[in-house]
């Protein structure tokens, strides 16, 4: 009787203090700092089956700490064809961690997930928007996931942003008995692996991660947060199977994806034939050729099952002349076959990182180009483009292993690197000042390379959009442009000439006497990176240029030049920056090279980063006195 | 003549012409697959001789059939389109979407037919490449919608693109839109209608082009009427009235820095359904006069009927206004009950989305209906005389001001305590009485009086007549190291300060707000911050700090140079436009004043000042004073920029322009000081 009492009592004294495990005091002081979102969990397991079926469940709780972490109150999760998503639940807590709501089947939205640029695919979503006017709260959602097919394996990287915390986090993989698979990891990252049956059961998990800082020009987040990558060696998927243990079988199976006898009909032959008769060279050939895809096709994107990575045929292409990356590199390789020029297939991540060379997978690509290896060099081409010049690769595509399809097999090779010298910007100005302050001026800039790409839009622009454009981004107070121009001098060669000629009706600023003038008239850096202390993430400059400023400026009558800044010269590992001003008779000559390196740089060299823009931002600002003679 | 009583309730919006056949305008007729080889030679001129690609016509005819399915009317939209391809930029030109809605009772669009070829010419030969079937694609967009995708083979530079098809719709209350003007010029838009005697339409144009009216009949129709139950099929009679609408040589519509949105200045016919007579029934009114949109909303579940359900607002009431019985704090503590329970979906709507207060209280969340309904269900509870206030958001665009339910998307409140009234919003928490958020600028809107004896409505002004001020005060000391340090001192209040509200409680905390503001401040080190009145909007929000401010005097031999401004400097004018075409606006009242007073080393002397000055526009509407003083080793500048209504015409826009054209020389003036 005492011990039933006492259990009672015990019993309604727990259930008075229990508390609920959302409680937003229950989050450890140290994962509150800085953070606007606490993972309070997250728990995925995916269950392989076959090389073509898997099962994931997944569930996760988050706290949304304040109106900064509202992105993270969402569920998003992507299916298609090939897979299915059932079992949805979500629940939103208080900050007690009382419930609030629990959501109903028909609260989730089934949304297509066709990307920007894609006419067809595919790719779908389920959908909830968690909403609360009162932070904290919490939302804890769960869902389970089948596939019937597969090419990848989920990774795992649970804190991938700034501002996040996490209190625990694993993944479980599960894969039967003599299947194989791969997997790369964050250094120190444990591996559990167990038998158990006829499987293998592998886990990963993590604990009490606080959350980091915004930094500036971080270069991700991976080289401090635990993350981890799988994926098959064997897979089926849309009635495909395929071996990609190594990047060599990962070619083999795509050039066997693509191995059907590629056929241009007798117009296009004709073509080709015709264009390539009075070529010498191959390199003139392919220009040809290139030049005739840029005009007769376009680029439209239908993405269906395993026509996400098979390319369609030739023929196809020739009769609708469009088609997506991987159409329209393979019928380019058909033109260039047809001219008796060898070419192979490139996979490519776009604007992602280099393939990993111990890391064989297909989910490490986006994009397809082609290239052309010729005796002396090779050339690269981007046929999605109607505008590229022959043999030029976007940044988002130089610099990086790429995948090449041979007969033989995948190879990893390199894309070509464009150096700072070659992202160039060239330009000089001239400024004709009267004694009012007032100055006609002219400015002639040539853009290289990645400058020419950011530059190269504007030429497709209507007069009216380019004069709007143009007065927002030149510098100047109340200009007014008196006209301008683009030309790129030859199509096959990126190089982009602008010129401008305008007039300013206060281009000098008066104190008393005199009037001051800023030099440099236009490519000024009007701001510094913030400080960061005790950095923790790599940085990186997207990509290295150079670029070289002259500005003559030649003084009214009446005024003498009283005062030009000293020669200023920097030099660091990021850059160097040079600036000078020489007076010679009735002007001065300004000039200013600053040259970028690309680079990804370790944490503790970020102050030394922001010392160096800062000696630039002031060295910017320099000001020459002009002083009315007597 | 009877044409000309039609006509004038067409010109509601001063700058609309719709010319009743005035001016020569022959309708013109086009055969689909017939192009002739002259039309590969089409070129644009002036404005748009740059264009990607033209429009050589875009024909649209609308009429009504009996739906075999449901026995009712459904209108077929046919639109034939002819385009030519300029340049590379215009193949989008190339893929259509056609997007269809599809209602929760069945009511659906259907793609009824659809055609679609490119055309080349080659060795003056037309080569017709015609819509292959694997280009056409239908994608499920969500519940409600679908999209049907087309894609075209071969186009090229100077490919002509023709697209015909038809669209069988459920929905007649509104038809579907006709744009005269897009973002192609257009050589030829036509546009006829024919609406069966049965029904009546109120034809809303809008946008700066000429549009001819060139035909308005009635004419004979034959609607045949299908077998249902015990009734045979059969053809009926009747009358209809034919209109068709032309506009030619219409340039492409371009967008302009402040304004509400693009669509309120294309050229465009809207049609909203006012009555149906059928035979054998009676005569229906929907929403001809201000009186019957009012009672349809008194009678709508998702309005009217939401408001008078009054199980929760019973229930909960006592819990909010305890014991009160002053209006004033009753409707201030209702206000921010429903600011901290609801939280916004970013939707507005002026439906509910729940035909039940209760339900919205329990989901937390809402569209602007839902929450501001729910808002007027517990002031009306409550006592508090209010009422719902229609609005057309900026973004819906200008509301024509006829009756015209469909063009509202928004409600708001409108209280009345004593003898003053109350604008409210209850969709952010930072909204007050008479601070409705930004989107509901749109000048007016449409007050209700729900009252079932007596159902009216009248505009009223939406203008905001306080005026949004952001004051920055700084007090410095220069010191022979060139380093300012001192106080700063900011104040914001209207929408000045909701802005900052939200920019603060959007950062992770404090130190992440200070970060955010440094950033665009090079040099400025920030101590001792305190921010008042946060969570107290009806307050002004202030934000006092020490800071320490290095790099911004420069030496110039034995000069020190300046810029008194620091970084509150007006750099651009932002009218850099030559000419405007639309009306400036700002949206709302506004004002930045901005004081400093530097004391600096008494070995240094202050060079001759810059002159004081002052600008402004005619009639005040808008001004700028810049003020130089100066004592002993003390100077002190203050710029106060004003602007002090929120709309500017077309023909005022030069004004703006010299204003802030002053404004940036003025506060690029430098203080010059010289070291002895």
């Amino acid at each position: 009787m005492k011990t039933i009492l006492f259990s009672i009592l015990i019993g309604i004294g727990a259930a008075a203090h229990a508390q609920s495990p959302y409680d937003v005091d229950k989050i450890p002081a140290e994962l509150s700092k800085n953070a606007s979102v606490v993972v309070r969990m997250e728990e995925r397991v995916f269950d392989l089956k076959n090389i073509s079926h898997a099962t994931m469940t997944y569930k996760t709780a988050v706290t949304i700490l304040n109106k900064n972490g509202e992105e993270a109150s969402s569920m998003q999760e992507y299916y298609d064809k090939f897979s299915s998503i059932y079992n949805l639940r979500a629940v939103m807590y208080d900050a007690k961690g009382n419930k609030l709501k629990d959501y109903k089947s028909s609260d989730f939205k089934d949304k297509s997930a066709t990307s920007d640029g894609t006419i067809y695919d595919d790719g779908r979503m389920k959908e909830l928007d968690f909403l609360n006017s009162n932070f904290p709260y919490t939302i804890e959602y769960s869902y389970t996931k089948d596939y019937t097919g597969l090419t990848s394996y989920p990774s795992w990287y649970p804190v991938s942003d700034f501002g996040y915390s996490l209190e625990k986090s694993s993944y479980i993989f599960r894969i039967p008995e003599g299947m194989s698979f791969k997997y790369i990891q964050s250094p120190g990252l444990k591996t559990d692996s167990v038998k158990i049956k006829d499987k293998t059961e592998y886990k990963w998990a993590c604990e009490n991660i606080k959350a980091l800082e915004y930094e500036p020009f971080a270069a991700g987040l991976k080289n401090i947060m635990p993350w981890v990558s799988l994926a098959p060696n064997d897979f089926e998927y849309d009635n495909s199977k395929g071996n990609i243990a190594s990047w060599k079988n990962v070619g083999s199976w795509l050039y066997t994806l693509n191995s059907e006898p590629q056929i241009l009909p007798p117009a296009v032959k004709a073509k080709v034939a015709s264009l390539i008769t009075d070529a010498k060279t191959p390199k003139e050939k392919i220009k040809r050729l290139y030049n005739y895809l840029q005009s007769n096709t376009r680029y439209v994107s239908v993405q269906l099952g395993i026509g996400g990575l098979k390319p369609i045929n030739a023929d196809k292409v020739a009769a609708v002349n469009y088609g997506d990356c991987k159409a329209l590199s393979n019928y380019m390789k058909t033109l260039l076959n047809e001219a008796g020029i060898a070419s192979n297939l490139v996979v490519i991540g776009y604007d992602m990182p280099s393939m990993n060379p111990t890391f064989s997978s297909l989910n490490q690509a986006n994009h397809m180009i082609l290239c052309v290896p010729l005796q002396k060099d090779t050339v690269w081409l981007e046929c999605t483009s109607q505008h590229k010049p022959a043999g030029y690769l976007a940044s988002g595509c130089s610099d990086k292993n790429v995948l090449l399809v041979t007969a033989d097999g995948g190879k990893l090779v390199r894309t070509p690197v464009y150096s700072p010298a070659d992202n160039y910007q060239k330009r000089s100005i001239k400024v004709n000042l009267d004694e009012q302050g007032a100055a006609d001026v002219t400015i002639d800039s040539r853009y290289g390379c990645a400058q020419f790409d950011d530059h190269f839009q504007m030429t497709l622009r209507e007069p009216t959009e380019q004069r709007k454009r143009l007065i927002n981004q030149l510098e100047i107070p109340n200009l007014q442009l008196n006209n301008f121009s683009y030309a790129q001098p030859d199509k096959n060669i990126p190089m982009l000439k602008e010129n401008i000629s305008l007039k300013v009706p206060q281009l000098l600023t008066k104190g008393a006497d005199k009037m001051f003038v800023t030099l440099n008239l236009l490519n000024r850096r009007e701001s510094v990176p913030a400080k960061v202390e005790g950095r923790k993430t790599y940085f990186a400059v997207p990509y290295g240029y150079q670029d070289e400023d002259e500005v003559t400026f030649i003084i009214p009558k009446g005024y003498t030049v009283e005062f030009v800044p000293k020669e200023i010269h920097i030099e660091s590992e990021f850059g160097q920056y040079t600036s000078k001003a020489v007076v010679k008779e009735n002007t001065i000559v300004y000039t200013r090279v600053q040259t970028m390196n690309s680079k990804k740089y370790s944490p503790e060299k970020y102050s030394a980063f922001v010392d160096f823009y800062k000696k630039i931002y002031q060295a910017d600002k320099s000001k020459g006195v002009l002083a009315k003679l007597p | 003549m009877k044409r000309k009583i039609t006509l004038s309730f067409f010109l509601v919006i001063g700058a609309i012409t719709i010319y009743a056949q005035q001016k020569a305008s022959t309708p013109k007729t086009f055969k689909y697959g017939k192009v002739d080889p002259t039309e590969f030679e089409t070129k644009v001129s002036g404005i748009d001789s740059a264009a990607r690609g033209v429009k050589l016509f875009d024909v649209g005819r609308s009429w009504f059939e009996v739906s075999p399915k449901t026995g009712n009317f459904v209108n077929v939209y046919e639109r034939h389109i002819r385009f030519k391809v300029l340049n590379k930029t215009g193949y989008d030109i190339a893929d259509l979407e056609i997007p269809l809605y599809r209602g929760s009772a069945g009511s659906e669009e259907l793609l009824d037919y659809m055609d679609a070829a490119t055309y080349n010419l080659e060795n003056k030969q037309i080569v017709v490449s015609k819509l292959a079937k694997d280009a056409k694609f239908s994608e499920k967009h969500d519940k409600n919608w679908t999209v049907k995708k087309f894609t075209l083979a071969n186009v090229k530079e100077g490919s002509i693109v023709e697209y015909k098809y038809r669209i069988k719709s459920d929905f007649i209350f509104n038809l579907r839109q006709w744009n005269f003007q897009s973002s192609v010029p257009t050589l030829y838009s036509e546009y006829d209608i024919r609406i069966p005697e049965y029904l009546r339409y109120k034809v809303t144009p809008g946008g700066y082009v000429p549009v001819n009216l060139v035909k308005r009949e009635q004419i004979n129709e034959n609607y045949y009427i299908p077998a249902s139950g015990q009734e045979k099929s059969g053809n009926v009679q009747a009358t209809a009235l034919e209109m068709k609408y032309v506009a030619e040589n219409v340039p492409a519509i371009k967008a302009e820095s402040f304004i509400t949105t693009l669509d309120d200045y294309i050229s465009k016919l809207d049609f909203e359904l006012t009555s149906t007579k059928y035979p054998n029934s009676l005569y229906k009114d929907y929403s001809s006069t201000w009186p019957n949109i009012v009672k349809m909303l008194i009678e709508d579940d998702n309005f009217g009927h939401f408001v008078k359900k009054n199980g929760y607002a019973k229930a909960t009431l006592p819990s909010i206004i305890k014991n009160e019985t002053d209006p004033q704090i009753k409707t201030q503590l209702i206000f921010d009950y429903v600011k901290n329970t609801l939280k916004w979906n970013d939707r507005h709507s002026k439906y509910t989305s729940e035909t039940n207060p209760k339900t919205i209280f329990e989901k937390k969340a809402g569209n602007s209906s839902d929450i501001n309904l729910s808002l007027l269900n517990l002031l009306t509870e409550a006592k508090i005389a209010a009422v719902p206030v229609l609005v057309s958001t900026r973004e819906n665009g200008a509301h024509p001001g006829h009756p015209l339910l469909e063009k509202f998307n928004n409600v708001i409140v409108q209280v009345v305590l004593g003898d003053k009234t109350y604008l409210l919003d209850a969709t952010d928490k930072y909204l007050t009485g008479d601070l409705i958020s930004y989107e509901n600028l749109a000048h007016q809107g449409f007050k209700l009086n729900l009252d079932t004896d007596a159902p009216s409505g009248e505009w009223i002004s939406l203008e905001q007549s306080t005026t949004s001020k952001n004051n920055t005060y700084y007090n410095l000391v220069l010191s022979e190291d060139n380093k300012l340090s001192g106080t700063l001192y900011l104040s914001f209040s209207n929408y000045a300060a909701l802005t900052q509200r939200n920019k603060f409680t959007s950062a992770v905390n404090e130190a992440e707000f200070i970060k955010n503001y440094k950033k665009d401040k090079p040099g400025i080190e920030v101590k001792s911050f305190k921010i008042e009145n946060l969570d107290n909007p009806s307050e002004l929000l202030t934000e006092t700090m020490e800071v320490n401010i290095e790099d911004n005097v420069e030496e110039a031999g034995n000069m020190l140079l300046l810029s008194p401004l620091l970084f509150e400097r007006t750099k651009e004018n932002p009218f850099k436009q030559e000419e405007r075409n639309y009306p400036v606006d700002f949206a709302y009242p506004l004002e930045e004043n901005y004081r400093i007073t530097i004391e600096f080393p008494k070995n240094y002397t202050l060079d001759k000042l810059p002159a004081n000055g002052k600008v402004k526009l005619p009639n005040d509407e808008a001004s700028f004073t810049y003020l130089f003083s100066t004592e002993g080793n003390k100077v002190a500048i203050i710029s106060k920029i004003n602007i002090s209504k929120s709309v500017f015409t077309a023909e005022e826009y030069g004004y703006l322009k010299e204003l802030f054209k002053s404004i940036v020389e003025k506060q690029a003036q430098q203080l010059v000081f010289k070291k002895s």
